[in-house]
């Protein structure tokens, strides 16, 4: 039979090779259609079927997951009680059940417990933390660390910063400058989280970029965890190398008001790159520093747009009112319509008595788009 | 004489063309391949991306969502309210009302309590002229802005006032009948905060048709399928175009286009280039190309991306004649806009968009209708004239058909992969079965009608702005019927 087989395959293949080049091409491509047409079919119902699955399963294991939390963790006689948390011990037979073995149901586990901790801190978040770790959960977070896949690690990560299992620097450090960014961001984000003497060690050794979208999470982070030890990030404006950092700093520099770092930032008004430049006027501008206030009016002229609306803004957050006089020549004279804008937002964002008075003769003296500008400024309906 | 005729037709079909089909083929294959690796890549940043951070965080920048309206008054309540209901911290929506001849602007007016502000308004896109600028008086609507304009007889100039009056370096372009995703902006956003070395200037996401979604108060309550054959025709269309299409050139940095039904935009880039071009009959890849051509001309090193995720819905067209006239109106932007940028044709001043975004729009966009037009038409002749190798040709229409199905296919198995939007298997296989019929029966009319819009340019027609009679969505028990240019 194997011989028939072979046989009607080599006259089909003699057959084959005599027919055109096109033709031959085509056939093969007939083939690995109607092939991948079919593998694409079979996935569809095995991705949905294992989607069925799933959700079968995390509707069996969810319930036994969450009674073993209520029972151990929330019920726990021994929570309130003045016993320190490392005494208090589980039920070895619930936390040691068959079902609790299987790395699907493990990792369920993880991430309820995850979960819990997010909503519970205090002494149930620590019975939480100490269950994680009696059922030997921190082990496999550490095993997805060494794996080679980056979202493996990046799970790994988180679960033990949710956990508040510190992660040596030696492993950690090095992630925080990694190639790949979003494993970079996670380890950044763990690091400041984990690391109890110095959070921020790795703005120093950091050359890869600390994108916006990575800066919303640890700015939150930063911003919000207790404990942390804030340092003076002044250092980093004048030190740091990489821009990414600089002006991160620039904004945590300004939301913890760091008034000691002005002169730094002023030293960024002489630097090249006028993105740079407009976020150091921004952060001093959110300062208040009226200390910079005449330095930026000199560089006024020499400032591309972006550079000149910052400045603009700048003066009416610091509205010392010695620069009233300004604006108004630039809201006057300037040919630029945003730049009007601005300088006629800045002289109402003073609100003195003076710049009010300002504002009474400009509506007078002014043409009609100028007057536009102002009554657009004055109204309370228009936000931004 | 006519053999001779027939017998370089043949050389010229049977080798150049046959060349050029395989090319395209391959590129799809390609394209298949690029995007399953993009959409993979994409799922598992989503697997540990929290959203919620940026809902409440300083950093966020702000976005103004632009959306033009022209005789909406059936609808446009209901549209306005789903528009405000972005989970956003900072963002504007800004309803340009293009001079309706309706009641559209005096039922917005009363329904949110507008009254007309002195709004300093600067024309730096030149539009036709504004009459008033609306704010509400409420301050549940403070986010919103209406501005009511001249009728400038295109979705583009009613767009670019719209950027005029925006507020945020960032605006999403959309139509005020899309009904869109209420995580919209924060997804959107990512693509333009997470790029190391470029600056993205656009992004977009995967589009499909609402037209038998289930719908309460502007949102969708139930995703499913379209029942009309036409409409799920198209949502196959945008199945491929998007989840397999855009994702793959996205991955390597060479969309073409973003579409106008949901698109987010640099308004300094956008602005910079001109804005919308009113007088284009494919407004959105137009001003694609000008931001292009502005970024290259300037040194700016920038990116476009696509996410694989369906954010907008929209309905589609269901009668053959409102279909008609859109798809022609298609065909002829793009033989417009490819005329008009053609010096981007091959040059490597413009980077990847004058060495292969223009040169596969040139030659497998543009020149496919046609070439498919002659290919019949040649078989039509060698069938007259007893030509035809039977065996061969037959081998050659299954070849294309397999292949097409092929595509089709894994485009509907990538955007399983990305979302499950269908909960049903009945809607899986509603979608599937259009892989199947689509070259028999939708193919063909997407290739009269480009055609046609070909046609009608060199012509130099006069365009007729045509209502499409919108059905509207399931919502309750009743049915609206709305109109639309098109």
């Amino acid at each position: 039979m194997w011989k028939d087989l072979a046989d009607l395959l080599f006259q089909a293949y003699e057959q084959f090779s005599l027919l055109p080049l096109f033709i031959e091409i085509a056939l093969a491509f007939i083939f690995i259609a109607i092939l991948s047409t079919l593998i694409a079919y079979s996935a569809i119902l095995i991705k949905r079927y294992r989607a069925y699955v799933y959700e079968k399963r995390y509707a069996f294991i969810s319930p036994k997951i969450e009674d073993l939390i209520t029972e151990q963790v929330l019920l726990n006689p021994n929570l309130g009680k003045d016993l320190p948390v490392e005494d208090i011990e589980f039920d070895e037979n619930a936390i040691n059940n068959r079902i609790f073995r299987k790395p699907f149901v493990r990792q369920m586990m993880i991430d309820t417990l995850i979960q819990y901790r997010k909503n519970f801190r205090g002494e149930v978040g620590e019975l939480l933390r100490k269950m994680y770790i009696d059922m030997g959960l921190e082990k496999d977070s550490f095993a997805k660390m060494k794996t080679f896949r980056w979202e493996r690690k990046i799970k790994a990560v988180v679960e033990l910063t949710q956990m508040d299992i510190s992660i040596s620097d030696v492993t950690i450090l090095p992630l925080t400058n990694s190639g790949n960014a979003s494993l970079r961001a996670a380890a950044r984000n763990a690091y400041i989280q984990l690391s109890k003497n110095e959070p921020f060690k790795f703005f120093d050794i950091a050359t890869e970029p600390l994108l916006p979208w990575d800066q919303l999470e640890m700015f939150k982070i930063i911003t919000t965890t207790k404990d942390i030890a804030i340092p003076n990030f002044s250092r980093w404006v004048s030190y740091s190398t990489n821009k990414s950092i600089v002006s991160f700093c620039l904004k945590l520099i300004a939301h913890y008001d760091q008034q000691s770092a002005i002169p730094a930032v002023m030293d960024l008004l002489a630097n090249k790159d006028h993105y740079y430049r407009a976020d150091a006027i921004n952060c001093l501008g959110k300062l208040s520093a009226e200390v910079s206030e005449e330095k930026l009016v000199k560089i006024y002229n020499n400032q591309p747009l972006n550079c000149q609306i910052e400045i603009l803004k700048a003066l009416g957050r610091i509205a010392s009112g010695k620069q009233l006089d300004f604006l108004k020549s630039e809201f006057l004279y300037s040919s630029n319509f945003d730049l009007r804008m601005n300088a006629a937002r800045s002289i109402i964002k003073h609100n003195t008595q003076h710049s009010r008075v300002m504002v009474e003769e400009l509506m007078e003296m002014t043409h009609e788009e100028n007057q536009l500008i102002i009554k657009h400024c004055l109204n309370p309906l228009i936000k931004y | 004489m006519a053999s001779t005729y027939i017998g370089y037709a043949s050389l010229f079909f049977e080798k150049t063309v046959f060349i050029y089909g395989l090319m395209l083929l391959i590129i799809y294959a390609i394209l298949a391949i690029l995007s399953f690796a993009n959409i993979r890549l994409f799922l598992r940043k989503e697997s540990y991306t929290d959203y919620k951070i940026i809902l409440g965080s300083p950093l966020a920048p702000g976005i103004s969502v632009i959306a033009p309206a022209f005789n909406e008054g059936l609808t446009i309540i209901s549209n306005v309210r789903s528009l405000l209901t972005f989970n956003y911290p900072k963002y504007e929506v800004i309803i340009i009302n293009d001079g309706s001849t309706d009641d559209t602007l005096e039922k917005v007016i009363r329904e949110f309590s507008l009254v007309k502000i002195d709004f300093a308004y600067d024309p730096k896109l030149s539009t036709k002229p504004v009459r008033g600028i609306y704010k509400s008086t409420d301050d549940a609507y403070a986010k919103l802005i209406v501005v009511d304009k001249e009728n400038g007889k295109s979705k583009a100039d009613a767009s670019n006032a719209g950027i005029n009056v925006a507020a945020f370096p960032y605006f999403l372009c959309t139509d005020v009948d899309c009904i869109l995703h209420e995580e919209t902006l924060q997804k959107l956003i990512r693509p333009f905060m997470e790029e190391e070395s470029k600056r993205v200037i656009a992004a977009g996401a995967t589009l499909r048709m609402a037209n038998s979604c289930e719908m309460d108060k502007g949102v969708i309550t139930k995703i499913k399928a379209p029942r009309p054959l036409l409409a799920r025709f198209q949502e196959m269309e945008y199945i491929r175009a998007f989840v397999l299409g855009k994702m793959g050139w996205s991955y390597i940095n060479c969309v073409p286009n973003v579409s106008g039904g949901l698109g987010m935009f640099d308004k300094e880039i956008a602005v910079k280039a001109g804005g919308y071009d009113g007088a284009s009959f494919g407004e959105d890849m137009e001003l694609m190309m000008r931001m292009m051509c502005y970024v290259h001309d300037n040194k700016i090193k920038a990116a476009i991306r696509y996410i694989p995720l369906t954010l907008c819905w929209t309905e589609g067209p269901t009668s053959l004649k409102v279909f008609m006239r859109q798809r022609t109106r298609w065909g002829r932007g793009l033989i417009q806009l490819m005329i008009a940028h053609r010096k981007m044709f091959f040059n490597p001043r413009y980077g990847r968009a004058g060495m292969i975004i223009f040169p596969y729009n040139v030659f497998f966009e543009l020149l496919a209708p046609i070439i498919e037009v002659l290919g019949i038409i040649y078989y039509i002749l060698l069938i007259i004239f007893g030509l035809v190798n039977w065996p061969y040709a037959i081998i050659l229409l299954v070849f294309v058909y397999t292949y097409s199905v092929m595509i089709s296919s894994l485009a509907v198995l990538w955007d399983q992969l990305t979302f499950q939007y269908y909960k049903t298997w009945t809607d899986v296989v509603r979608i599937a079965s259009m892989v199947f019929i689509e070259m028999l029966l939708y193919h063909p009319l997407i290739v009269i009608f480009a055609i046609r819009g070909y046609y009608f340019h060199l012509a130099n027609r006069t365009h007729v702005w045509g209502n499409m009679q919108r059905r509207g969505f399931k919502e309750s028990s009743d049915t609206k019927t709305t109109t639309a240019t098109v």
